[in-house]
């Protein structure tokens, strides 16, 4: 009907034209950041402090260097958060997955007192647990726990944050699969067991391929939860050469001379493997938030 | 396959807010080698906890459930060797027809590849849908659906078959025909089978026996035409027929029932079978009520038509004894479908003492049947 009266009228839709303005201006104001974050990224020192940080580069002012120095520092820290960000994101949706299947497909006493216990685990803020957590893993000594291997032992911090990044993500998953599994019709599961499954084969051949998309939202949220981190990091890791890539990229503020180019260059390195993983799970991830499953 | 035997089986729930509900009340049903019965209710009357607790979805309160020779309660359902279709089907959705058949084999049996592969593709010729075999649940019909779901119970060979009104979803056609493709199916493979419905059209036209089920109590157990003429009370008298057969609560005076429209002159045995009762009510079905017929007997009276139900077939006259009333209390005849009647109209109608059922209004048992002499011939035609 509008693309009739849109051929037929010649007079301005001002309405409509109102609308794309507004529309682009909010896209202009979201990107905006991201626009001159990006521009200064690729301007040499110089270039950043002639021109304004969202204007492009002049000539001469054209810098890949930025970047190669931001990666060169990061490296370790990145490879840091890589070792210890994917496995407390598997470990802490696969965890959260199976605890839902238990507090939603079988029946047993205290499933309630669980699920509150669960419940209230997610809305315990990261900072009030601060003082616990390094009490916790000063007195369980990971590092002499782990003298035996070596490489191990070494990372042992690394691995104490990985187990409290998946224990800090168990209840938010669980709550996300459980919703999910609420609505996994129940008769299927009965025609399961008729058919002879036991429990673990109805999780294994069931629940969890029907679980995909829901594992695309618990990986994605909990990897961009637990990658972001910072102040788990600080508390948790002392070592230098443990350092996670947030930690790496706090460090590149520098001293005495603020090197933006270089801190942005780092900022976007930093965000990369979030939008790859949004990227890799997009699809999964929009079938999971939509809420069909099946 | 096996006689399966519900001995006094009691389901009781616990309800936090009103207690102790009970749900099943002390139900026993034997149930032959390779017979078909239909359990069949109002909703909320057990039947399905009843299935249920034959599959092991339930625990046993009380009673003993026996398939074959062995005692089944503390079996777990994987274990009885029973095979259910549910309402909702329930196929898996991520699995191909195939796998969806193939699953039970692969958890319950030892059986080769080879050997669940044959069984698979025998239950889908059987169902006819050998060619649906690659395809996911969300990919069929629901007819087609209804038939995967009945291949995957067929093809587990199970001692038992339960199905809990796996025609509800179809629409009308699919339903009668799947009906009839299931009482075959249920013959060629002679699988003792029981079959909770709520719809009595299927519980008449499918099973050997009818359980009715009310409230968790068991009405009566008995082949389609005993339950339909031979009810043990009133609550079978209502429920088997549609549409259902007309009450009339009635005072004994003498040898005549007397209600405030009419009275009822009562033979010899009609008396004889009501005995002290004073309090009765008076059942006769549609089909047996004359309607039209030159009468003055002590059993026809006049009545006003309120409303005509045409169904092609034949009519439903909905009439009343107090046609001047805003809002008359009715009874239902049924007529043939050629025969013409008005609303407004006062016609004759007569209750042949023959077919009249007399129930004592207390206690609500059978006080007497319609003789089924007349009948006998009758019986031969309709029955399909």
């Amino acid at each position: 009907m509008s693309t009739f009266s849109a051929l037929t009228d010649n007079r301005p839709d001002w309405s409509r034209i109102a609308l794309y303005a507004t529309l682009l201006a909010m896209i202009a104001f979201y990107l905006s950041p991201l626009e001159s974050g990006l521009m200064t990224s690729i301007k040499t020192q110089a270039g950043f402090q002639q021109t304004s940080p969202f204007v492009p580069p002049l000539p001469g002012q054209f810098a890949i260097e930025p970047w190669i120095e931001a990666f060169g520092r990061l490296q370790s820290g990145l490879v840091n958060s890589v070792l210890f960000a994917i496995p407390a994101t598997i470990l802490s949706a696969t965890i959260g997955s199976i605890t839902a299947y238990g507090l939603t497909n079988t029946k047993w006493r205290g499933q309630a007192l669980v699920l509150m216990v669960l419940i209230a685990g997610i809305f315990i803020p990261y900072q009030s647990v601060l003082v616990p957590l390094s009490r916790f893993w000063t007195i369980v000594d990971l590092g002499s726990l782990l003298a035996v291997i070596p490489p191990l032992a070494d990372r042992s911090e690394l691995i104490a944050l990985t187990i409290t990044h998946t224990a800090y993500g168990i209840p938010i998953c669980t709550l996300l699969f459980r919703a999910h599994y609420k609505s996994i019709d129940s008769s299927m599961i009965e025609a399961a067991r008729l058919d002879g499954a036991t429990i673990a084969t109805i999780y294994y051949r069931i629940i969890l391929p029907l679980s995909i998309p829901m594992f695309a939202v618990a990986l994605i949220y909990q990897f961009t939860n637990i990658w972001n981190d910072l102040l788990f990091a600080i508390v948790l890791i002392s070592d230098n050469s443990n350092d996670v890539v947030t930690m790496s990229l706090q460090k590149l503020t520098g001293s005495m001379v603020s090197q933006y180019n270089i801190q942005m260059a780092g900022a976007f390195i930093t965000a990369l493997p979030t939008l790859l993983v949004y990227i890799v799970f997009g699809e999964q991830f929009a079938e999971g938030v939509a809420g069909g499953g099946t | 396959m096996a006689e399966l035997q519900l001995d006094h089986i009691t389901k009781t729930f616990h309800d936090d807010d009103e207690g102790e509900i009970v749900a099943v009340d002390d139900v026993s049903i034997d149930i032959a080698d390779g017979e078909f019965l239909i359990l069949v209710g109002p909703s909320g009357c057990g039947k399905s906890t009843t299935l249920r607790m034959v599959a092991g979805l339930e625990s046993i309160t009380e009673g003993e459930i026996r398939l074959g020779e062995a005692v089944i309660n503390d079996k777990r359902p994987q274990e009885r060797d029973t095979a259910m279709v549910f309402q909702s089907y329930a196929l898996y959705p991520h699995m191909t027809v195939r796998e969806n058949m193939s699953f039970g084999l692969e958890e319950s049996t030892d059986l080769s590849d080879e050997a669940i592969d044959a069984r698979v593709t025998e239950s889908t010729r059987m169902m006819g849908i050998e060619d649906l075999l690659d395809r996911k649940p969300a990919e069929l019909s629901g007819g087609q659906q209804q038939r995967v779901a009945l291949g995957r119970a067929i093809v587990r060979e199970p001692e038992a078959f339960l199905m809990d009104e796996p025609l509800a979803n179809l629409d009308a056609k699919l339903r009668s025909q799947m009906r009839t493709e299931l009482q075959r199916i249920q013959e060629d493979l002679g699988v003792t089978t029981i079959y909770v419905t709520h719809d009595q059209t299927e519980a008449m036209t499918m099973g050997d026996r009818i359980a009715i089920l009310n409230d968790g109590i068991l009405q009566q157990v008995g082949t389609p035409l005993e339950c339909y003429h031979e009810p043990e009370n009133l609550f079978v008298a209502g429920f088997i027929g549609e549409p259902s057969m007309n009450f009339f609560e009635m005072r004994l005076e003498g040898d005549r029932l007397v209600d405030d429209g009419f009275e009822y002159a009562l033979t010899e045995a009609h008396r004889e079978s009501i005995g002290t009762t004073d309090r009765v009510v008076l059942g006769i079905r549609p089909e047996d009520i004359e309607v039209g017929v030159d009468g003055s007997g002590s059993h026809h009276y006049e009545v006003g038509i309120d409303v005509i139900e045409p169904r092609g077939d034949e009519n439903n006259v909905h009439v009343t004894f107090e046609p001047a009333a805003a809002d008359p209390e009715t009874f239902v005849a049924t007529i043939g479908g050629m025969r013409q009647a008005t609303p407004g109209e006062t016609i004759t109608v007569g209750f042949p003492p023959e077919a009249i059922h007399l129930f004592d209004a207390a206690t609500e048992r059978t006080l007497h049947n319609r003789s089924l002499e007349t009948i006998e011939d009758v019986e031969v035609v309709t029955q399909q």
